[in-house]
């Protein structure tokens, strides 16, 4: 018999036999149908499967670009611009591969693996709460059978030896059982031991049983997270209240009355990056960082900063800075009047510069203007601009593109960095630096009054994270003695030598998983036990035969206690 | 010493030193596997060369020790822990591969004999990082935290762990291949007669195949003799396992992760492809290798239980990691899962292993079974690491405040 590490409970794989007939007619039919489910569920290759089947969706989820994450990808492979093309989307897109975890397989998938894992552990609890009820360690009728074997000789009374053995071992927490020789048909008196029996399935249960905690908190968090995203201008505020949000993304049962009205002021936003081209990570960011005033709702403010890194909590929400980009404030006049005056959320582009849109519904026709931001455009010999990607502002140069007619709003769906130019007609572009103007004609003038910055910030409430972190404890608690915990066996069988009055003890063990770390164990404990006997060991030879063989004696399975 | 001096030495103690450190050490060690269990002279008396494995675990320590001068002199040259890029990880996951596989296998589980092939795994890792190398350099702020150094320093030493792991699996598949084989040739063919070994009269000198397969055959020091000359011994192990077949089967199995280097958009198609041959083409070596060591190794169930206790460890850390991870993301981006190429990725590694532990807890599937999924749960891994890194981030920045 080869050793292996781990056994599996011997009903993991029953067939799936078809349950005695419980009647007839229809009724029967369908009780029959949920045994036979259920029966299948219960198995362990099923489980295995429906982890496969997990695992390829999971798999798809990875290749493919997931709605969700990157709508815009999706969309361009759903069109055939980028990706495999439209037929291969078109597949995708029939298995919800686009969207794989909010895919009706998918739920169905995961219900399948819950019911399979509740059908699992029912029988296992019952069975792991009857051992730990019920079950003692076995007695040996021959301990020199056994896996593992140690033989000392000593003065002492075998009493006293089971006695000291019995000791020790609680001392190490093993759960013990000393018998006498009740009848000569009996096994010998013995101290018998067992550790290990509880933790390990113990530990499997516990880790399996992680799972509806965890979801419980998933669908608790689906239920009562908030999450909501703004982008504010330095000097200017915001305040917690639903209508202030540009996003917001409430859980089902998310209540307006849960925002408690904290206002968050942006002094400052700070930014550098490794300016100097030569040095190794040329042009990498190495600092964001708000310097913000809080108001909470009980009137009590606070002065403190807010980094990538560094989250602000306030009121049970987290405040976290996700964004940033340039703020140009920028008026638009016809004809002398002021017809649009805004900061301008420019948002940065692959190429290193910022673009945004203006959108001036005010004028008449309307105004639109594409808006193109480079920090650093420096001028060249001829006073000429010369746009770069490098992102820190010492050269503000703003870049436009000036459209007149009807901008669509409220007609067609379009972002606030985006135009709809289709009724709308271009009338010229310019360029103008921080604190110019320039003047379009048709009594149109554009002006760069001043340059600050945005951050976008998320404000989140996650009420289910101490229960998803309590659900990783409990998890990561079971897995560990799930894998390394080890069920093993010891007996101390001494008998009186009727010839030269000494005491044979015999040291016999078994282990059911990690026999080489029980090789070690054992040793340590006969060890102790002859130095508490004062005992010398025996020729080690003729008192293992079996050392490398785990020899299963008929006496010792766990059904067999007395 | 200047930041440029620094870099530069941490590339030479990188390679040429650590990466030949590595080589050689396996060149001994492995030599030194062919002599130890004597079966060129018999069971008695010294063996030429039986000497070596010492000379092979000090060279394989001192190539883990010039490893970790390499990562110290470099996070002296940045200034920061060695963590923040491709390059840095894989060499990461090499050392913890190395220095872990020889903590392992020489005070843990007393099986030096089988440090060679961590150290040619560790050789092969090392040099592939190469494929990714970058300079020393600064961070980005956001990646600058203690929650990223800790979850990526889990994930990268489980990685590495899942990579010794992989390598018993490999292992234990060939021998146990071998083992049937072996038992098959003595089941069906007569022995020669007055063959020039022991006595063959021995028990499983009669055995039929089944016999032979049940009790697991094995002519090293595990088992004494199965009758069978040595040599015929060896050659029954080794024709068990079709070479071209083998060779076939890596390449494949090599190519579901080099693929990635195809498909790298920042690499042209003919060096891609070149990438993508060289590590097939060195899998394929390894793998014949290994072939031609297979009578030397331990028992397959030895190995298959060493490959169990490894990726079992690496199981524990990924699933820690990982969860370390969702807090990273928890305190960064504020969203703790959000089923991005890489969450997606580290949730499709750490499935792919629940189903080998699973196969390995189930009848039927444990052993042979097992050990397949295993390996196929060491190429998740592999793709998904170079995939995600190289191919689908492409798709959607992860790393920064866009
Ligand atoms: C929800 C998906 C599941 C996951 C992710 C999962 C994961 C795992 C992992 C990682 C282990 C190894 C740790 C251990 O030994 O306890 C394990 C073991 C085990 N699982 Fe699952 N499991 C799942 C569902 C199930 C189901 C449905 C069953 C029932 C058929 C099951 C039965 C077992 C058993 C019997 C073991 C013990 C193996 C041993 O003793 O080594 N699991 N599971």
């Amino acid at each position: 018999m080869s050793r292996t590490d781990s056994a599996a409970p011997p009903e993991a794989n029953p067939k799936v036999r078809p349950p005695r007939r419980g009647g007839d007619g229809p009724l029967g039919f369908v009780r029959d149908s949920v045994v036979m489910a259920w029966r299948w569920l219960v198995r362990m290759r099923t489980a295995l499967y429906l982890l496969g089947l997990l695992g390829l969706e999971t798999l798809l989820a990875t290749v493919v670009p997931q709605e969700p994450n990157v709508g815009a990808t999706v969309d361009a492979w759903r069109t055939g611009e980028e990706g495999p093309g439209t037929l291969v989307a078109g597949l995708i897109d029939l298995v919800g591969g686009f969207d794989v975890y909010g895919s009706p397989a998918f739920l169905a998938l995961l219900l399948l693996l819950f019911l399979s894992l509740t059908a699992c552990l029912i029988p296992r609890i019952r069975a792991w709460v009857r051992l730990v009820r019920h079950s003692r360690p076995p007695l040996t009728r021959n301990a020199g059978r056994q896996a593992v074997v140690a033989r000392l000789t000593t003065d002492r009374d075998v009493a006293e030896v089971h006695q000291a053995a019995a000791d020790l071992l609680q001392g190490k927490r093993w759960r013990v059982r000393t018998e006498d020789a009740a009848t000569t048909n009996s096994p010998p008196a013995q101290v018998a031991a067992e550790k290990g029996l509880w933790s390990r399935e113990g530990g499997s249960l516990l880790f399996h049983l992680s799972f509806y905690v965890l979801l419980a908190a998933i669908v608790f968090g689906q239920l009562l997270s908030f999450e909501g995203q703004r982008a504010v201008v330095e000097g200017e505020r915001f305040a917690d209240t639903p209508v202030s949000y540009w996003t917001y993304r409430p859980g089902r049962w998310w209540n307006e009355t849960s925002h408690s009205g904290w206002i968050l002021d942006l002094d400052q936003f700070h930014v550098d990056w490794v300016r100097d081209p030569l040095a190794p990570g040329a042009g990498q960011p190495t600092l964001f960082r708000s310097d913000v005033e809080v108001t909470r709702a009980d009137g009590t403010t606070e002065t403190t900063v807010i980094e990538g890194n560094r989250p602000l909590v306030i009121d049970g929400m987290k405040i976290h800075q996700l964004d940033w980009g340039y703020a140009p404030l920028v008026q638009v006049e016809v004809d002398g009047q002021l017809v649009y005056e805004d900061f301008v959320t420019a948002t940065l582009t692959d190429a290193g510069h910022f673009r945004a849109a203006i959108k001036a519904p005010a004028a008449d026709p309307d105004i639109g203007m594409d808006v193109f931001f480079y920090p650093y455009a420096p001028d060249n010999e001829a006073g000429e601009p010369v746009p770069t990607g490098a992102p820190f502002a010492d050269a503000p140069l703003l870049l436009f593109q000036l459209f007149r007619g009807d901008l669509q709003l409220g007609r067609t769906a379009q972002t606030i960095n985006e135009l709809d130019t289709s009724q709308l007609d271009t009338t010229g572009g310019a360029w103008i630096r921080e604190g110019a103007e320039v003047d379009m004609g048709e009594g149109v003038v554009v002006r760069f009054v001043e340059l600050r910055r945005w951050v976008g910030f998320q404000v989140s409430a996650r009420p289910q994270i101490p229960y998803l972190l309590l659900a990783s404890g409990l998890l990561l608690a079971g897995l560990w003695p799930a894998l390394y915990a080890y069920r093993r066996r010891l007996w101390v069988v001494a008998e009186r030598h009727p010839g030269d009055g000494h005491t044979l003890v015999t040291v016999a063990g078994r282990a059911f998983q990690r026999p080489q770390t029980f090789d070690d164990e054992h040793a340590g404990f006969v060890e102790r036990l002859a130095d508490r006997l004062d005992a010398s060991p025996l020729d080690a030879d003729e008192s293992s035969p079996a050392t490398s063989v785990a020899a299963p004696a008929g006496d010792q399975g766990p059904g067999a206690t007395p | 010493m200047s930041t440029d001096q620094l870099a530069d030495l941490s590339r030479v103690l990188y390679s040429p030193v650590t990466l030949l450190l590595y080589i050689s050490a396996a060149i001994v060690c492995l030599y030194s596997l062919t002599t130890r269990v004597g079966l060129a002279t018999g069971r008695s008396g010294k063996v030429a060369g039986a000497n070596l494995q010492p000379v092979g675990l000090a060279l394989a320590w001192t190539a883990v020790g010039a490893h970790v001068a390499h990562e110290v002199v470099r996070g002296l040259a940045q200034s920061r822990l060695p963590l923040g890029n491709m390059f840095e990880f894989t060499s990461l996951m090499a050392l913890v591969l190395a220095a872990g596989g020889m903590v392992y296998l020489t005070i843990v589980r007393k099986r030096p004999e089988l440090v060679g092939f961590v150290m040619l795994g560790a050789a092969v890792v090392v040099a592939s990082a190469m494929l990714t190398y970058a300079a020393p350099g600064p961070l980005m702020p956001i990646l600058d935290t203690w929650w990223r150094s800790f979850h990526v320093s889990v994930i990268v030493a489980s990685a590495g762990v899942f990579t010794i792991g992989f390598l018993f699996n490999g292992l234990h598949l060939l021998r146990d291949t071998a083992e049937r084989g072996l038992a098959e040739a003595i089941g069906s063919t007569p022995l020669p007669a007055g063959g020039a070994g022991e006595a063959s009269d021995g028990p499983l000198a009669t055995m039929t195949a089944e016999e032979a397969l049940a009790g697991r055959v094995a002519p090293d020091e595990d088992h004494d003799g199965t009758g069978l000359p040595v040599a015929a011994e060896r050659g029954a192990m080794r024709a068990a396992i079709s070479p071209l077949r083998l060779a076939i089967g890596t390449f494949l199995g090599a190519s579901t992760v080099s693929w990635v280097f195809v498909a790298t958009p920042t690499a042209t198609l003919g060096d891609g492809l070149t990438r993508a041959l060289t590590i097939n083409l060195t899998l394929v070596a390894l793998a014949l290798i290994a072939r031609w060591f297979v009578p030397f190794l331990p028992q397959a169930s030895i190995l298959d239980g060493l490959a169990y206790r490894t990726i079992a460890l690496a199981f524990f850390g990924w699933t820690f990691g990982t969860i370390a991870g969702a807090m990273w993301a928890e305190q960064s981006w504020g969203r703790f899962w959000g089923w991005d190429p890489k969450e997606t990725a580290a949730f499709l590694t750490w499935i792919a292993y629940a189903a080998y532990l699973h196969a390995r807890a189930t009848r039927g599937t444990r052993g042979r079974g097992a050990g397949w999924i295993g390996l196929g749960a060491f190429a998740v891994l592999m793709f998904t690491y170079y995939a995600v890194n190289l191919v689908f981030v492409g798709l959607h920045s992860y790393a920064g405040l866009s």
